[in-house]
């Protein structure tokens, strides 16, 4: 069996999950503090709040700590001229296999976020689904992204 | 053809009719806040929304252009923003006659051409004369070179001598309506009507009448017949929804493409070509599956109904015994029996535990809340039995160009894919899965416009892997040897004369 060669994603992958959770995990305080303002905090309400935002800057840590090194570390991708397979995951492991000939469009994105640290992810797109692998170097990323539409060219097939 | 031309002017009014159908449950809504307030100038109101819907419609089939050249088909359309759409002869997955009330009346179809595309959704040209409809579909047929009169008629009497026809008999097609699948989402119709009209109700005497008539005890004596009367006024409409729909169904196949046409007030006329099947399934409902029933489904690109999905019905019921008699029409060259494999002993546990853990629960808890019979506990070891024959019916099995996937989630479904045909194909494993070294597969084709996937759950991880290095080097697909293995088996389409002998 011919062995594919796995890239892994940029170290720097793992800071810009860290902000984007900082930030976007931000929201789920809003459960206590919505509480707090609709039950007051006196009494057994306190301890409910209390106890609410113990467990979301317990999450809140965890999120920013240990998950964007974990899922860095579980990822993989590998791409040759038959198939894409991508690997992730940390409670639960998939791995995905995509034939090239079914690749409809390949895009690169880049958000604002990933502007700053200077990469962008590479969208999959299958007539039934769409695949990202997230935070590329911009440079790498584009070079994934005209690695995958020549192969894709060379395996045209109709849908 | 070749110059642009309107739709017939009838499609003014149908475009009013779908814009009331896609809004139905709002104007619904409206209308039940409106009959409760009695200050509001309700009549105006309603009156004033038909007119405009009305002009909307008009405006919509003005601004409405179609012509068709060089086997392509060009829609300029829109009101404010004008589309112009361009739909390639070679892109065209499934061209579906429909005729809805309003088409009837006036002896008028609808020709919706649908692509892999979501745009496509507006492509459908709302009405036109049956005989235009079929010069259309003539034209952007696969085979066809988009030249309308000689040649079309040439094919038309080529394709005729290997047509071959199917029908539904009457029986199956009661048996169809009866244990349809459409009771579920009739039901829950019901429940958001009911929610709908309940305070209406429950304010008028009509319903202290009708309390006082019954021999109400209890509370709970009062909320079972509800329940019951629900139920088997979900099932009627179900009943007859489904006669509706599926009467007079007729499938013809030839030697390109399967024409299925069905249902009685509404006719639709579906055309799919060969090359553009994305899968077929069978599915066994739970009450189907003991009468020896099936229904034959199969996916294609173009957006199929309106929920999306690329599902269309290939039959409605048929007998198992002559499922392959249909599909050795339909996909002569497939396999019928595959090696595969199933999951094996200990994930056993997993399927039941799956099934029972939250019934389980619920049961427990309401038991305990509301003091009711035991009785209930008839939930959680029906839960068990189903798990079992979730487990039960698993598979996955392969062949040189095909993948067949069998679950059950409540009917059983074996799903039979081609292997040019997967769009992407998932190897997961959760947390607790690792620990006993399974994993679960999921095959993704496309169908309408999400795609449409099916699953197996807690297979061997070796085999998970077989399956991914099998779909990498289709050399390797026959060459290791399945029949050493221990949970190594011969699946079989429903249907096949001895499915039980080899497992």
């Amino acid at each position: 069996m011919k062995s594919t060669s796995f890239h892994k994603l940029t170290p720097k992958a793992i800071r810009v999950w860290q902000w984007s959770n900082a930030v976007g995990n931000l929201f789920f305080l809003a459960i206590p503090v919505v509480y707090a303002s609709v039950f007051g905090m006196s009494g057994f309400h306190f301890w409910v709040v209390l106890s609410a935002i113990c467990l979301f800057i317990i999450f809140w840590v965890i999120s920013i700590i240990l998950i964007p090194y974990k899922s860095w570390k579980n990822w993989r991708y590998a791409i040759d001229e038959k198939e894409i397979e991508l690997k992730r995951g940390i409670i639960f492991k998939t791995r995905t296999l995509i034939p090239l000939s079914r690749v409809q469009h390949v895009d690169t994105r880049q958000g604002p976020l990933l502007r700053w640290y200077n990469l962008a992810s590479v969208t999959i797109s299958t007539a039934a689904t769409t695949h990202e692998i997230p935070a590329l170097d911009a440079v790498i990323a584009d070079r994934v992204r005209r690695e995958i539409s020549t192969f894709a060219r060379l395996a045209e097939e109709d849908v | 053809m070749y110059e642009f031309q309107r739709q017939h002017p009838v499609a003014a009014i149908s475009s009013a009719f779908g814009l009331i159908r896609g809004n139905f449950v709002t104007i619904l809504v409206f209308l039940f806040v409106g009959a409760r307030s009695e200050n509001f100038p309700f009549l105006w109101w309603i009156a004033a929304g038909f007119i405009f819907l009305l002009v909307m419609g008009f405006a919509t089939w003005w601004r409405f252009l179609y012509r068709i050249e060089d086997g392509e088909l060009h829609i300029k359309r829109g009101i404010f923003v004008r589309k112009n759409l361009y739909l390639t002869k070679d892109r065209i997955q499934v061209i579906d006659i429909t005729s809805g009330v309003v088409q009837r009346l006036f002896g008028l179809v609808k020709v919706d051409i649908q692509t892999a595309g979501a745009s496509s959704r507006e492509a459908a040209i709302e009405a036109v004369t049956l005989e235009k409809a079929r010069e259309i579909s003539e034209m952007l047929r696969p085979g066809g070179n988009g030249e309308p009169e000689e040649n079309s008629i040439e094919q038309t009497a080529g394709a005729q001598e290997n047509i071959k026809s199917f029908k539904l008999p009457g029986k199956e097609l009661i048996i169809a309506a009866s244990t349809s699948g459409s009771f579920g989402i009739a039901l829950s119709v019901l429940a958001t009507l009911f929610s709908q009209i309940e305070p209406v109700i429950s304010e008028s005497e009509l319903f202290e009448y009708a309390m006082n008539l019954l021999p109400s005890q209890t509370d709970i004596f009062a909320v079972v017949s509800i329940i019951i009367l629900f139920v088997v006024f979900a099932w009627l409409i179900s009943f007859f929804s489904t006669l509706l729909a599926y009467g007079d169904f007729l499938l013809e196949v030839n030697d390109e493409e399967l024409i299925i046409s069905r249902g009685i007030f509404e006719k639709k006329k579906i055309t799919v070509p060969f090359n553009r099947i994305q899968a077929i399934h069978i599915a066994e409902g739970l009450i189907r599956q003991p009468l020896g029933y099936a229904s034959l489904h199969l996916e294609s690109a173009g957006y199929g109904d309106d929920k999306g999905t690329g599902s269309i019905v290939l039959f409605p019921l048929i007998q198992r015994n002559n499922i392959m008699d249909l599909l050795d029409n339909v996909m002569p060259d497939y396999e019928k029996q595959l090696e595969g494999v199933r999951p094996p002993a200990k994930s056993l546990r997993r399927y039941i535990f799956r099934s029972a853990f939250l019934i389980t629960a619920i049961t427990a808890a309401i038991w305990w809340l509301l003091d009711l019979n035991e009785w209930i506990w008839l939930f959680p070891l029906l839960s068990f039995f189903w798990g079992w024959l979730k487990y039960k019916d698993a598979a996955l099995g392969w062949v040189k160009d095909g993948l067949l996937l069998r679950s059950r989630i409540l009917s059983k479904t074996t799903a039979y894919i081609r292997r040019n045909r997967i769009q992407d194909i998932t190897l997961s494993e959760s947390w607790f899965q690792r620990i006993r070294n399974l994993c679960s597969v999921r095959v993704y084709v496309a169908s309408g416009d999400q795609g449409k996937s099916f699953s197996v759950r807690d297979l061997d991880k070796e085999d998970g892997y077989r399956l991914l290095r099998a779909i990498k080097e289709p050399g390797l697909w026959k060459d290791e040897n399945l029949n050493d293995r221990r949970g190594s088996a011969i699946i079989a389409l429903p249907g096949w004369p001895q499915p039980q002998a080899a497992n």
